[in-house]
């Protein structure tokens, strides 16, 4: 479609845009590998003078390593139950007509128009009023649906011809095995953003877990990240290490799930 | 039998999720809602029957509150500059991206996405560097082409922008992704068809793309704006606010509030100030799209 | 794709599974508990270590919480607005007022004068940490920690302007700094951290100055505060203190941009480790005297939370907490310095130079004043004190203005 310099000057463009936008995720990386004083030496240096592993080690011999994780784990698996159910609130919006419709959509996006902060302390005393607090269900079960990917599901699955579904509809399929066998395959990229939002975000769930847990069993990752810190003490390359760390697997389940994004909508067997 | 199915499908299908949200947003919403007619603090919070009910007090000493009224000011500024600027970037980087699936090309779609998973430490630490006004980056790059110092965040009006600047950077990435997913979603006949009636680039891009990515769009600057109005990260890592709360946004104030200071109360009625400029613009967008149709 | 269906079905179900067992595991609860105690940060971590002693000794066994410190105040709101918390908790010094107009800590008054928790008297310890744990006439903590700031300075440079002993006085201070800030544009004399409250405290204090509660916000008429904030304002006013960002406290210690700044003993360390090619080229001493020396006293509290049903064996842990011996054995472990007297006739702190330094700090602090306000004043005076340097306003409108902005918050 497009001339081969064509492609050429866009990728030379993006690689300079890249290079700019990249320079700050690099410096994290690299400064994981610096001494504490180097890490925040102004000017700063972009290669370690030292290289040193000493930050890494660091990490995992402070760390309660395999609790946090597991936890995080498990955040990160409800959250995709989570995307389920937002996946299906999305479809159910996108494609049905009912009553009071247009109001429930707003009151779903009601709930992204406050801080966060605002709201804390009233959930708070919910979960524990249903005398979920120090459990995993009081952590997970408040951030399971998320108005946001909800919107957005719903806005892509509009896109979908409603001659499709009706065709299936004739054929005599059900509800579910719509919802199942024909819309989800159809949505793959936009399931794919979700997946890495939704791992995102479990994955760097923080502040939640450190109220709800009363036992540090329950601790994520991220939390245990956060107890490196003295009161005084910043020890910088090693945060930098461990948000390195933390990163590892985003960049992994980004490379994955990536590649649906550009595969597009399924649109075979449209008739 | 299969008619009632059909006729309760849809509510088996948003029910799990709008009792969720239910039970752990709207009620939580709810409550801070009762909250914002009352002088709850830290003794209210241990003692209900400490707190009383003082009506509209809390929003009137809010809007003679200097800090407050520039909090909006301030979020307005944020908004008006941000949120044009970040979406017409994401928007022209996923085009760029959309020219080839080369392996390169998906290489460069990782980098745009990289600073919104770039830990926020991480980010206040190097952006302190890039915008330390006597030795920062930026400060030594503008001296080679003889420009002088620029106070990054040292001056209340430059301030304001090096934080836009800094969070249209973080936030490319998610954006960005969602207009490359509608970009591969529009069928590639649209734009065959569109060959073969010989129009140019432009006609292309503006009679086949745009209207074809306008949910994605409607989708994007809706939640860009409900995100920009609660401004908080940047300013809260960067400059607490300062210098001279010139950076200090509804959201940041909001929570210095509630959490530094303890007055829920007042806290909550500011959220709701919030609340009501958010649902106030998100409604006109609804209602514009409406008739767009 | 079919997969992805089943796998979705499945994981459905697993997730109401463990819902059940979840809640199901909870409503068990064993006769043995253990002691819940909350400690913050790092030191909270090495906390759960050390009361292993503990343990071995009472025969109770204890469950140590590390909650980070950014957001320890906000753990503890939520367990005061819930009604419940652990048996014990760690609390920063001011907080001590907040918290407690809200009755989160348990009346201690009665138990630190019983013979039973010898080591709670008050007399134990340092009067500026016991009077922080005092508010409206009740003992609502005992003291574990005492943090205080002296003054770092470079032995090499100050004895270029003339002060191989570092300066005594505020006077020949500035002297020094006026003369080391000469050394070139890009050097500085002094070093100010202007997110911290505690310096301009500490210079009122300095000054003579002191909060009187009854007084309210005319403490703040007074001319002797005036003067310290003056005294504050020059440093930035006369260019020997940096008033924009600059190099990071350690690396412009260690390269001479800033000669000497104020800060507390973790700092020793941190310097030692990060900057060792300044071995022997620094040290420590009191702070600068005005009419006083005077310096705060921070740190933190052991409380128990009102709700707690573990009293005794609470007050057993912060009782051996509060041992002279352990106070000791955890300034080796944490770094931190003991609030305990006793605990300072030991070698350990008694013949390392630069910790006697704090030693003899200690005896010359003040405490900040028990209000559940002082907090929001603190961060009240920060503004000011910009409002000053950045904003060009004089300090006698500037102070004008910020009474009056304290009578608000003490009317609230």
């Amino acid at each position: 479609m497009s001339k081969k310099w064509e492609v050429s000057v866009v990728g030379i463009i993006l690689a300079l845009g890249g290079l700019i936008t990249s320079i700050p995720f690099i410096w994290m990386i690299l400064s994981s590998f610096k001494t504490e004083r180097e890490a925040l030496s102004v000017p700063p240096t972009l290669i370690p003078n030292n290289v040193t592993l000493q930050n890494y080690i660091d990490l995992f011999n402070k760390l309660d390593f395999d609790i946090y994780l597991y936890n995080t784990m498990i955040i990160v698996f409800f959250s995709m139950i989570g995307l389920l159910l937002n996946t299906m609130a999305g479809y159910g919006f996108a494609i049905y007509r009912f009553r009071y419709k247009e109001i429930l959509f707003l009151l779903v996006l009601a709930t992204l128009m406050i801080p966060n902060q605002v709201t804390m302390i009233p959930t708070y005393l919910l979960v524990n009023t249903m005398g979920l607090t120090n459990t995993m269900t009081g952590i997970v079960l408040p951030g399971l649906i998320s108005a946001y990917s909800l919107f957005l599901i719903r806005q892509f699955m509009a896109t979908i011809p409603m001659d499709l579904i009706e065709a299936a509809r004739l054929d005599g399929a059900n509800e579910f095995r719509i919802f199942f066998n024909l819309i989800l395959p159809l949505s793959k990229p936009i399931i794919s953003i979700q997946m890495i939002f939704a791992f995102i975000g479990a994955w760097n769930s923080f502040l939640w877990p450190l109220i709800i847990a009363n036992d540090d069993k329950l601790y994520t990752l991220s939390v245990g990240m956060s107890l490196l810190k003295g009161q005084y003490s910043t020890s910088f390359a090693l945060q930098m290490a461990g948000a390195t760390f933390m990163v590892i697997p985003i960049l992994i389940i980004f490379t994955i799930f990536q590649r649906n994004i550009v595969q597009g909508f399924n649109m075979t067997g449209i008739k | 039998m299969s008619r009632l199915i059909f006729k309760i499908s849809p509510f088996i299908f948003i029910g799990p999720a709008i009792l969720l949200l239910f039970i752990f947003s709207i009620i939580p919403i709810v409550m801070s809602l009762i909250i914002s007619f009352t002088d709850m603090d830290l003794v209210g919070l241990a003692n209900w029957s400490k707190v009383s009910f003082i009506g509209f007090d809390n929003f009137g000493r809010l809007f003679n509150d200097p800090i407050f009224l520039k909090s909006i000011v301030n979020t307005l500024m944020y908004v008006g500059i941000g949120v044009p600027i970040v979406i017409c970037l994401s928007l022209g980087i996923a085009l760029l991206l959309n020219y080839s699936t080369s392996a390169l090309f998906s290489g460069f779609r990782a980098i745009y996405y990289m600073p919104s998973i770039t830990n926020i430490v991480a980010v206040a630490i190097i952006w302190g560097f890039l915008y330390n006004q006597e030795y920062g980056l930026f400060n030594y790059l503008l001296s080679l082409i003889d420009i002088e110092k620029v106070p990054w965040l040292e001056d209340p009006f430059v301030a304001k922008l090096s934080l836009i600047l800094l969070a249209v950077w973080k936030g490319i990435g998610v954006d960005m992704i969602i207009f490359l997913a509608a970009l591969q979603s529009i069928p590639k006949m649209y734009y065959e068809a569109a060959d073969i009636d010989g129009a140019n680039r432009w006609q292309k891009f503006k009679y086949v793309t745009l209207p074809s990515l306008s949910f994605a769009i409607f989708f994007v600057v809706v939640t860009k704006l409900i995100g920009w109005l609660q401004f908080f990260e940047e300013p809260f890592v960067m400059t607490g606010g300062g210098p001279l709360d010139g950076t200090v946004s509804m959201a940041l104030f909001i929570y210095q509030e509630g959490f530094e200071y303890s007055r829920f109360g007042y806290a909550s009625a500011a959220s709701f100030v919030l609340f009501a400029v958010i649902i106030g613009i998100t409604l006109v967008q609804f209602t514009l799209r409406k008739s767009d149709k | 794709m079919k997969k992805i269906k089943w796998i979705m079905i499945a994981s459905l179900l697993v997730c109401f599974a463990f819902i059940m067992t979840a809640c199901g595991s909870n409503s068990a609860s064993s006769s043995e508990e253990p002691l819940k105690i909350w400690a913050m940060g790092a030191e909270g971590q090495k906390l759960k270590e050390f009361a292993k002693n503990f343990e071995e000794e009472h025969g109770i066994k204890t469950d140590v919480l590390a909650v980070p410190w950014g957001d320890a105040h906000d753990k503890i709101l939520t367990a005061v607005a819930a009604g419940e918390g652990p048996d014990v908790l760690q609390i920063g010094n001011t907080w001590v007022a907040e918290f407690g107009e809200a009755g989160t800590f348990l009346d201690l008054t009665e138990y630190v004068e019983s013979e039973e928790y010898p080591n709670l008297n008050q007399d134990n310890f340092f009067p500026s940490s016991t009077q922080t744990t005092v508010y409206n006439d009740k003992v609502l903590a005992v003291p574990y920690i005492i943090d205080t700031r002296v003054l770092f300075y470079r032995t090499d440079l100050l004895e270029q302007a003339g002060y191989p002993d570092g300066p005594a006085t505020w006077d020949e201070t500035l002297d020094a700094a006026r003369t080391l800030a000469a050394r070139g544009p890009d050097k500085n004399g002094f070093e100010i951290d202007q997110g911290s409250h505690h310096i301009p405290m500490m210079f009122a204090w300095e000054h003579g100055w002191d909060y009187d509660i009854s007084k309210g916000a005319e403490n703040f008429a007074d001319p002797k505060f005036k003067q310290a904030m003056e005294l504050y304002h020059q440093l930035f006013d006369e260019d020997l203190a940096q008033l924009e960002a600059g190099k990071e406290t350690v690396q412009a210690f260690a390269d001479g941009t800033n000669p000497m700044f104020i800060s507390g003993p973790y700092m020793v360390n941190t310097i030692k480790e990060q900057a060792p090619e300044i071995e022997g080229k620094w040290n420590v001493k009191v702070m600068p005297k005005a009419e006083t020396s005077n310096s705060i006293a921070g740190g933190s509290h052991f409380s128990v939370f009102h709700s707690s049903e573990r009293v005794e064996d609470a007050l057993t842990f912060i009782n051996y907490m509060a041992d002279p011996e352990t106070q000791v054995e955890w300034y080796k472990e944490a770094f931190t310095l003991p609030t305990v007297k006793a605990a300072w006739e030991d070698p350990a702190l008694k013949n390392d130079p630069m910790i006697k330094v704090f030693g003899e700090q200690i005896e010359m602090t003040k405490a900040f004043p028990v209000m559940a306000e002082y907090e929001f004043m603190a961060k009240e005076l920060l503004k000011t004190l910009e409002q000053i340097n950045r904003g060009g306003k004089s300090v006698d409108e500037a102070l004008a203005e910020y009474q009056k902005e304290v009578e608000k918050i003490l009317s609230e």
